[in-house]
């Protein structure tokens, strides 16, 4: 497309997309998971029906990113009436584009039944899934075709970037983004706010924006679900923050497991460069900002800042310690802001809508203290042994029980709800007594776990506790980088124990002696990997104790999980 | 004849009275066979205590003493000579150690009462046995014999021969040094190996009390303290010692090409062709101008080629002039790249989370019979690599298989009949294409 010359220019251009738009629209959903499930060949069929059907104009056909219930995907869903389907198969297209789109009639033997009730679905505002969210950021993942830049632009995108960049200076923005409350979202829960005044205030001629999409977490796609779907609201929140802290250089590190979010990142990047949306003199406003991507290599270590860092620096991945921090000295020694993917995509949120509605939404007073709560809507996978599994995104508060049941449609098969567990293998494991807690960063965090990235799996009563905290042993002793002592040696350890016990091997000391390893890895590790790492340890033996106690002294396993094992409840046996 | 015992606990102050009931011990001391007294004391060590030891001596014709106390390394000596000074032989004492051993490692009171007592009762029907021994003095040997020249080795060596004793370093290995030669920072300072190691290996290597044995074994060690004789196997050198200079020029000369493979059989050494050479040159100019150009030029030649060949690196050290050790130490730190080369299609198993607790270790073991090979191996025909994957992101389709990174959903109850209706005719599909390539 041909540059924009200014901020006047956009704004008419704008105006010319929004009377474009024909109100008939059939909406696919192309992201990773409905191609895993045979969009492509959807998206080709429904393309020929439009072409055959002779409409022309009449109705649009728009190929959307990731819809967030993944369960279903892909999902067709014709507007205005909002009738939902779920992977239909592709010689239905031409009956869905002649009866739904064209004529506006349901077609009743297309429509799936809820798996955890069994209603029968008509209309996408019928889905239980979708019924308890907020979805402020991922909504708009309905509304646009990732490829398309118009499409954003039409729903109203790169208006916060012309407002802050036009009408604020960098530190008002930069006090909107400290009085909303926003914290980041990909694990740590650092004031977003904070890191962006440090990063400004720090001495350098060149400063740097990253955004960290290399989400590693086994069990967590919200990231991706937004590259994939929303790409340009990511761009548009590392524009505002280098305006806000002073970069000239944006960096996305996506991780190689993501080849389809790297695709569209890089065509969003490319199509702002071509309109004049990023490069120099930003619509004539004076701004020079850029973004280049970097393809992570596999290692999950590298989600940690200063090990991303070496990375884009081209060496391996090993995090440093932190006595000085990244928004001082971070990529190429120069200060450097870096922020999760969920984090930069709420950025423009907030600026279009202000500080104080944001901190409207989610718990506690962040008016005195930039730590004093939990503000706006958090993106959690919720996936596992669950009915209804996808993206949902909720306000902060909501408990685990309603995520679980009102949204989750609770557990599979009928069977019983054991634990869930949050925040990836840096997480902790709960129980059911835990079910009524509000999610925030604090309560997760008291109560063992963290919010993590938003990895939210439920496991039922066929799930073996030990087994799993073994398994995270084993997924960190791959993942160990291996610089520092405590994390290389103690996970290892920690497996070995683990095994042991699972195995039927166990003494009863080794019990007091695994507690013991996992506090000295916790203290004394270098990076957050290592810190983090006894968590599933630490909190399965707090909260399944008897679990461990069954398989070292009555050489059982209640999951019936541990084969050498045998099987059976823990109050059979108790008798 | 029978002895007569007596016997002193020690309240060290609070140190052992507060953990062990002191008056409780002394009563049960009491009623051990061949016990005349039994006394508790603040301070046994202290002068009034030593002083009711000798009294006790002469008025009640004791012949062995027992003092349950602290460490024989803090008092020993100290009532040995109180016991000599009573006309006593100094070896005809005994101590019982309930303070480091007993009060200050247990906090449950009973049951450290319950252990001195058991302690007290060891040490006098020890002592019962002690006889008269006599101090002779013997010449000894003054220098000493360290095995193992790793950093506590080396140091041990350097403070005894500062000290103007004669040293013998031992080391197995052709070098000194040990782990730490293989640091690059050490724990928890992050301070810089080498620079901490490597003067003292000068150091070690030109002290004139110190003779370095390396590549040498320990093999027997006879004697005792004092008087070791220590007997040693000087490996096999295979060069003149006197002519080597280190160069490691014969390394290269070596007629032995092969590695010894875990399974045994040889690996297949891979040459550097002409066309090779030509791709690598073009790849190198292509990033040469990049910001950052190792990963890039990593990268390309591993998608061009399939893996990262050994001569690969080789030239790309020499071309780019960067150490070989750092262009290995990112190409096996990232598991995009591979040493070695793969099979013509890529299954990968998911073992995210999500897929785990679905059963996708099942998946995986099902395939690794299917394939008879292990996560991470390639057949023998080069068809199939079997690998992990930690979460490509289709949770809610787990267990998640990719077949050359296209994902396919598995029911978790159908992990079996997945095998035959997939991947079976899958794998028999692409043998028949392979076949017909």
């Amino acid at each position: 497309m041909k540059p924009i010359k200014n901020v006047e220019q956009f704004n008419v251009y704008r105006d010319s997309l929004q009377g474009s738009v024909p109100e008939r629209v059939l909406i696919v959903s192309h992201g990773t998971c409905g191609r895993a499930q045979g969009s492509a060949e959807l998206v080709d069929a429904f393309k020929e029906a439009l072409d055959k059907s002779g409409i022309d104009g009449g109705a649009s056909l728009r190929v959307t990113g990731c819809l967030g219930y993944c369960d279903c995907e892909p999902i067709v869903i014709v507007r205005p009436e909002g009738f939902f389907y779920s992977r239909p198969a592709p010689e239905q297209a031409g009956k869905i584009v002649q009866e739904s789109l064209i004529k506006g009639k349901p077609i009743e033997r297309l429509f799936i039944k809820d798996s955890s009730t069994g209603e029968i679905i008509r209309h996408e505002n019928e889905v239980h899934f979708y019924k308890k969210q907020m979805r402020l950021v991922f909504g708009d993942n309905f509304e646009l075709d990732p490829t398309s830049l118009e499409d954003y632009i039409r729903s109203g995108g790169y208006q916060s970037m012309i407002k802050a960049i036009t009408t604020m200076e960098p530190e008002q923005v930069i006090a909107q983004i400290t009085a909303s409350g926003l914290r980041g979202r990909g694990g740590a829960g650092f004031p977003t706010g904070t890191k962006w005044a440090s990063c400004r205030k720090a001495e350098g001629e060149h400063k740097y924006v990253i955004c960290n999409a290399d989400e590693g977490d086994p069990g967590a796609y919200a990231n991706r679900g937004l590259l994939e779907g929303n790409p340009h609201s990511v761009i548009e929140g590392m524009i505002i923050g280098a305006y806000a802290i002073g970069a000239d250089e944006g960096h996305v590190y996506v991780r190689m497991e993501y080849p389809l979010a790297i695709e569209l990142i890089e065509k969003a990047i490319n199509d702002c460069r071509s309109a004049g949306i990023l490069g120099r003199n930003i619509l004539d406003t004076g701004f020079d900002f850029d973004i280049d991507i970097t393809r992570g290599g596999g290692a999950y270590v590298c989600g940690e800042s200063t090990a991303l860092m070496a990375s884009i620096e081209g060496r391996p991945g090993e995090p440093r310690a932190k006595h000085i921090h990244t928004v001082e000295r971070g990529l190429w020694d120069r200060p450097t802001t870096l922020n999760n993917v969920e984090t930069w995509s709420t950025v423009p949120k907030i600026i279009e809508r202000g500080a104080e509605w944001f901190a409207g939404i989610g718990t506690g007073d962040v008016s005195k203290s930039a730590w004093g709560g939990s503000k706006g809507t958090k993106i959690f996978s919720l996936v596992g042994k669950i009915n209804r599994s996808g993206l949902a995104e909720v306000p902060m508060g909501m408990t685990l029980r309603e995520v679980i049941y009102d949204i989750g449609g609770g557990i599979r098969g009928g069977r019983r709800f054991k634990a869930v567990q949050t925040g990836g293998p840096s997480g902790g494991v709960l129980d059911e007594k835990r079910l009524d807690l509000p999610i925030d960063y604090e309560m997760l965090a008291e109560a063992g776990s963290i919010m993590g990235s938003g990895g939210m799996i439920v496991m039922d009563e066929s799930n073996c506790m030990v087994d799993l905290a073994r398994y995270f042993m084993g997924f960190l002793m791959d993942e160990s980088c291996g610089k520092c002592i405590p994390c290389r040696e103690g996970i290892i350890q920690m497996y070995q124990i683990l095994d042991n016990i699972c195995n039927g091997l166990a003494k009863p000391e080794d019990l007091s002696l695994l507690q013991e390893l996992a506090e000295v890895v916790q203290e004394a590790s270098l990076c957050q990997l290592g810190q983090t790492a006894p968590n599933p340890v630490l909190s399965t033996l707090k909260y399944f104790p008897d679990e461990y106690h069954a398989h070292i002294y009555e050489k059982r396993c209640p999951a019936g999980k541990c084969k050498t094992l045998a099987a059976g409840e823990l109050a059979a046996a108790k008798v | 004849m029978s002895e007569r015992i007596g016997v002193y606990i020690c309240h060290c102050g609070t140190n052992i009275s507060q953990t062990v009931d002191i008056p409780a011990t002394v009563e049960f001391a009491k009623t051990l066979p061949d016990v005349v007294v039994a006394r508790e004391y603040k301070y046994m060590c202290s002068d009034p205590g030593q002083d009711m030891i000798q009294k006790d001596i002469g008025e009640h014709k004791l012949t062995r003493i027992v003092v349950s106390s602290c460490s024989p390394l803090m008092h020993e000596e100290t009532f040995r000579g109180t016991v000599e000074d009573a006309g006593l032989n100094r070896f005809l004492f005994q101590m019982a150690n309930i303070r480091e051993q007993c009060s200050w490692v247990h906090s449950d009171r009973s049951r450290a009462t319950e252990k001195a007592k058991r302690l007290i009762s060891g040490a006098v029907n020890r002592v019962r046995y002690h006889k008269e021994l006599e101090g002779r003095r013997v010449p000894v040997q003054p220098s000493a014999m360290i095995v193992g020249a790793g950093i506590a080795g080396i140091e041990a060596a350097l403070k005894i021969a500062d000290a103007g004793r004669k040293v013998y370093l031992v080391e197995k290995e052709p070098s000194i040094g040990g782990h730490m030669a293989m640091f690059d920072k050490t724990f928890p300072t992050l301070d810089c190996a080498a620079c901490i190691l490597t003067p003292k290996m000068v150091t070690v290597g030109k002290h004139p009390n110190i003779e370095l044995m390396t590549y040498t074994e320990v093999e027997e060690v006879s004697g005792f303290v004092g008087n070791f004789e220590v007997k040693l196997r000087r490996k096999a050198r295979y060069i003149d010692e006197d002519k080597c200079t280190g160069c490691g020029s014969c390394l290269e000369r070596c007629p032995v090409q092969y590695q010894p493979r875990e399974d045994g059989h040889p690996a297949p050494v891979i040459e550097m062709t002409p066309a090779m050479k030509s791709r690598l040159d073009s790849i190198i100019e292509q990033h040469k101008h990049e910001k950052v150009p190792l990963p890039a030029m990593l990268n390309e030649i591993n998608t061009q080629l399939g893996f990262l060949p050994k001569p690969a690196l080789k030239y790309l050290s020499q071309h780019l002039n960067v150490p070989l050790s750092r262009i290995y130490h990112v190409a096996t730190f990232y598991t995009a790249f591979s040493l070695e080369p793969q099979g013509e299609h890529v299954i990968k198993v998911c073992m995210g989370t999500a897929c785990y607790v679905r059963g996708s270790e099942d998946v995986l073991k099902a395939l690794e019979q299917r394939l008879e090979i292990e996560a991470g191996q390639t057949t023998a025909d080069m068809n199939f690599t079997l690998e992990t994957v930690n979460c490509p992101g289709s949770c809610t389709m787990g267990p998640v298989v990719q077949l050359d990174n296209c994902s396919i959903r598995v029911e978790p109850e159908k992990v079996e009949e997945f095998v035959k209706s997939s991947i079976e005719p899958f794998i028999s599909s692409l043998k028949q294409q392979a076949v017909s390539v």
